[in-house]
């Protein structure tokens, strides 16, 4: 039978809260796994509470968490963590993000889950990773990125640094867990073999510096990597630029510096000695910024950049996130795409970035309420019957939201 | 026979340049795949000349290409093409970042290279991807985050926005590579599906980090506008970039920890004030609150000093780290978040540690960059079975290309 997508038929259970880990079981449902997600009782994720919150609902839950199955468990109970032990048999992969031990001390470690199913992959993601001297502090996505070095690359070199309004390093933290999951997977179909993978977010905000780590070592330390505000301290021009109502930006390498003097009716820099490398560029980096900006003065944000377009320069008007939205390219490829949720309504969310030939449609998808499938998940895989499931609700082992009125229930696949 | 790693026994056959694609392929290499890379003589890879460079060796080109094996060609000349289209057959996946339309105008465009290799995962990664309306524009990292609307969200609300000096967007794109490609090698073999074509773009791997921002906006009907908001975020607090004695502290205290918090500054008094009961509160009394912060840190000894108390209360907090500094901690150090290379003519080289670590297996340090051109010959005998003379006479005349040592 042609499967619905690629992960059909593998079962995870996801132990994740926040952001960094659901963002892995998330792009797994999207690829048609079975995730069931833990959570802790009573209040399950904490991010049921993040805002925007509509008809009980989070619309920040809601994007994270949509295809998985949820159930609500006491696990410092015995009779919860039994329950929890049970599912470890018949899954594939165990994901938690909790701080490094926790696990551990909830007696779900590696060497527990690997005695129970040794085929089982587990990945721990978690802020500093699960050794070195840091691996127990608490951390969240802003504090591993000032330790690895890539906040103080953000912002005036003279004034405090910033960092951006969103979660680069969760985000890219749960790709790159995905992807080393991925890799286990394929390892395991061929050898039968689970391990335990070990994913931080300081690994992965330190792996984005393409430059800056070796030109430091490299240079014995001459090159000093260093924030430098709206322009690229290396090449030139590279940043931002200030037209009439709004803000352009460029990255015009060596073959782009004609056309740019081109567009700007400025034939005549084209060949200046004073500017024809990017080494000169870079030096005279005050007096080329004035140029351009003099010259965009006059111009409309949109208007420059179909000039600058139409001679292929690298070129993008910097959108806030309202615009970005209504972009008809963001919209036509669904980089930005609308889904129905039963409670909440319509609602807007990033699209999936990873684009399959085979799977062109997204898979329907809708995310859970809390404990929504406790009873469907622990009579199939928990060893449990429809009865012993209301009696360890009743003893508040289990917790089930009740839905809404006119809320109904998605089935499992 | 036991693998290597994980990816052991697959080849890819690489045609990227720049960042993106040599990132998704830099991590293959270091899971055990066999990476091909394919560069256009005579000169090969653009980066092969990007700082820092050393002994005619560049750094850049060195952390992204270490344990690939280098065939340098002319891809116009039709023994090129050839060449190429042979390898394919090889190959289990073939990966590339030409802007959209090149690699079919080279003749190795999906619907071309399925016939050649019906089980093929062809991956092509683009600012834009590889159709809509901004496809064939030019774009690099920068371009498609500001698109992405990722640039407006840094810097000072009253100026212009700020850029990252480091290219996450381009490495995350070759991670989000890498995966799509992983889980299309899967479904090859576990679900018996053939090959396919992956489309992964810049602006799709930076549009997919907005957390809170996109689906606020439209659920609030545009009454929540993301905004960037300097040093301190802008819907919750205390959470941003503190002025201490020495330096910056960044301090998250949330929700829970703001009790905590004002314990471990010594003022209970706060706890219960009115201007900073709840979330809100403090959002609404933000500078007021950041003051307090600050006039504490200030009254400490030194930021060490500020740093073991947040830690001991439990707050998430860390000092604002230049690169040196990063790559002088220990932590980075004993976790080889930092690790030092040895190349084989530039000489020792710290670059990022891979950040994607299995407990069955060590990472290997040996593997080193290739020179241009270096496995023409061990390539094209290996698996195309071309005696070492047919070689020779394609470097002649320029359908090969090789630097020598």
């Amino acid at each position: 039978m042609q499967p619905q997508h690629i992960m059909e038929g593998y079962r995870v259970l996801d132990f994740t809260q926040f952001l960094a880990g659901p963002t892995t079981t998330r792009l797994m449902a999207e690829m048609g796994a079975e995730v069931i997600k833990v959570e802790l009782a009573p209040a399950g994720d904490p991010t049921h509470l993040l805002p925007h919150r509509r008809a009980g609902r989070s619309g920040y839950y809601i994007q994270q968490n949509r295809g998985k199955k949820s159930v609500c468990v006491d696990i410092r109970n015995p009779k919860g963590l039994a329950l929890i032990k049970e599912l470890v048999r018949s899954c594939d992969v165990l994901l938690e993000n909790f701080s490094p031990g926790a696990i551990g001390r909830l007696g779900l470690g590696w060497e527990v889950v690997h005695a129970l199913n040794p085929e089982l992959i587990m990945c721990s993601v978690s802020a500093f990773g699960q050794t070195g001297p840091l691996s127990s502090l608490p951390g969240f996505d802003y504090i591993a990125m000032a330790v690895s070095g890539v906040m103080d690359m953000i912002g005036d070199p003279d004034q405090p640094p910033y960092f951006p309004m969103l979660g680069i390093g969760d985000v890219s933290a749960g790709v790159h867990a995905l992807a080393a999951i991925n890799a286990a997977l394929l390892y395991r179909y061929k050898t039968g073999r689970g391990q335990y993978i070990d994913i931080s977010l300081l690994d992965a905000y330190f792996h984005s510096h393409e430059i800056n780590v070796q030109a430091y070592s490299g240079s014995k330390g001459k090159i000093q990597p260093r924030r430098s505000g709206h322009h690229h301290y290396a090449a030139a021009p590279l940043g931002l630029f200030h037209c009439r109502d709004g803000y352009l930006f460029m990255v015009v390498m060596a073959r782009q510096w004609g056309p740019l003097c081109k567009a700007m009716g400025r034939d005549d820099l084209a060949d200046n000695p004073n500017y024809d490398t990017n080494l000169k560029r870079v030096e005279r980096r005050a007096e080329i910024v004035a140029i351009i900006e003099d010259w965009l003065r006059d111009y409309d944000r949109d208007d420059a950049l179909r000039i600058l377009q139409d001679m292929h320069v690298p070129v993008a008007p910097v959108l806030s996130v309202p615009e970005a939205m209504e972009h008809p390219h963001l919209i036509e490829r669904q980089v930005v795409r609308t889904i129905q949720d039963r409670g909440y309504g319509e609602l807007q969310i990033p699209g999936i970035p990873l684009r399959f030939s085979e799977f062109p449609e997204p898979l329907d998808l809708q995310a859970p309420y809390l404990g929504e499938h406790n009873r469907e998940v622990m009579t199939k895989f928990g060893g449990v019957t429809a009865q012993e499931v209301a009696a360890l609700e009743a003893e508040g082992v289990l917790h089930t939201q009740p839905l809404p009125e006119g809320v109904a229930t998605v089935a499992g696949l | 026979m036991v693998p290597k790693h994980v990816l052991d026994g697959y080849r890819v056959l690489d045609f990227t340049q720049y960042l993106a694609g040599p990132a998704a392929t830099n991590l293959m290499v270091q899971l055990g795949a066999e990476v091909i890379k394919l560069e256009i003589g005579p000169h090969g890879e653009p980066v092969r000349n990007f700082p820092y460079c050393r002994a005619g060796r560049s750094g850049y080109f060195i952390q992204q290409n270490r344990g690939k094996k280098s065939v340098c060609l002319d891809p116009k000349h039709p023994q090129g093409l050839d060449i190429i289209k042979r390898l394919l057959k090889h190959s289990d996946v073939f990966i590339e970042n030409f802007a959209p339309g090149v690699i079919g105008r080279l003749g190795l465009g999906w619907e071309e290279v399925r016939k050649i290799n019906p089980n093929l995962i062809m991956c092509s990664i683009s600012a834009f991807g590889q159709e809509g309306p901004l496809a064939s524009h030019p774009g690099f990292d920068y371009i498609a985050q500001a698109y992405a609307a990722v640039s407006d969200l840094i810097g000072e609300p009253d100026r212009a926005p700020s850029m990252p000096m480091l290219a996450f967007g381009d490495v995350g794109t070759g991670v989000h590579a890498l995966t799509a490609v992983g889980y299309a090698l899967l479904d090859r073999e576990r679900n018996g599906a053939g090959g396919q074509w992956l489309d992964i773009s810049l602006l799709d791997s930076y549009f997919h980090y907005h957390e809170v921002s996109v689906q606020a906006y439209s659920a609030s009907g545009g009454r929540i506008e993301p905004r960037r908001s300097g040093s301190h975020h802008y819907a919750v607090g205390p959470s941003g970039i503190f002025k201490a004695r020495e330096g910056h502290l960044m301090i998250l205290a949330l929700l829970h920890q703001w009790p905590i918090l004002c314990r471990a500054m010594g003022r209970e008094d706060l706890i219960e004030d009115p201007r900073f009961r709840d979330n809100d509160a403090r959002m609404a009394h933000r500078e007021a609150m950041i003051a307090l912060i600050e006039d504490w840190l200030q009254s400490l000894p030194s930021d060490a000093a500020a740093l073991a108390l947040l830690e001991e209360a439990r707050i998430p907090c860390a000092p604002i780290l230049s690169v040196p500094e990063a790559m002088a901690h220990p932590h980075l150090i004993e976790r080889r978040t930092v690790r030092t290379i040895e190349d084989r003519l530039l000489g020792k080289l710290q670059i990022p540690g891979m950040p994607l670590r299995f407990s069955k297996y060590e990472v290997d340090e040996n593997i080193q960059a290739p020179l241009l051109g270096e496995h023409n010959a061990e390539v094209l005998k290996r698996l195309l079975l071309c005696p070492a003379e047919q070689v020779w006479d394609w470097e002649r005349r320029k359908v090969l290309f090789a630097k020598p040592v």
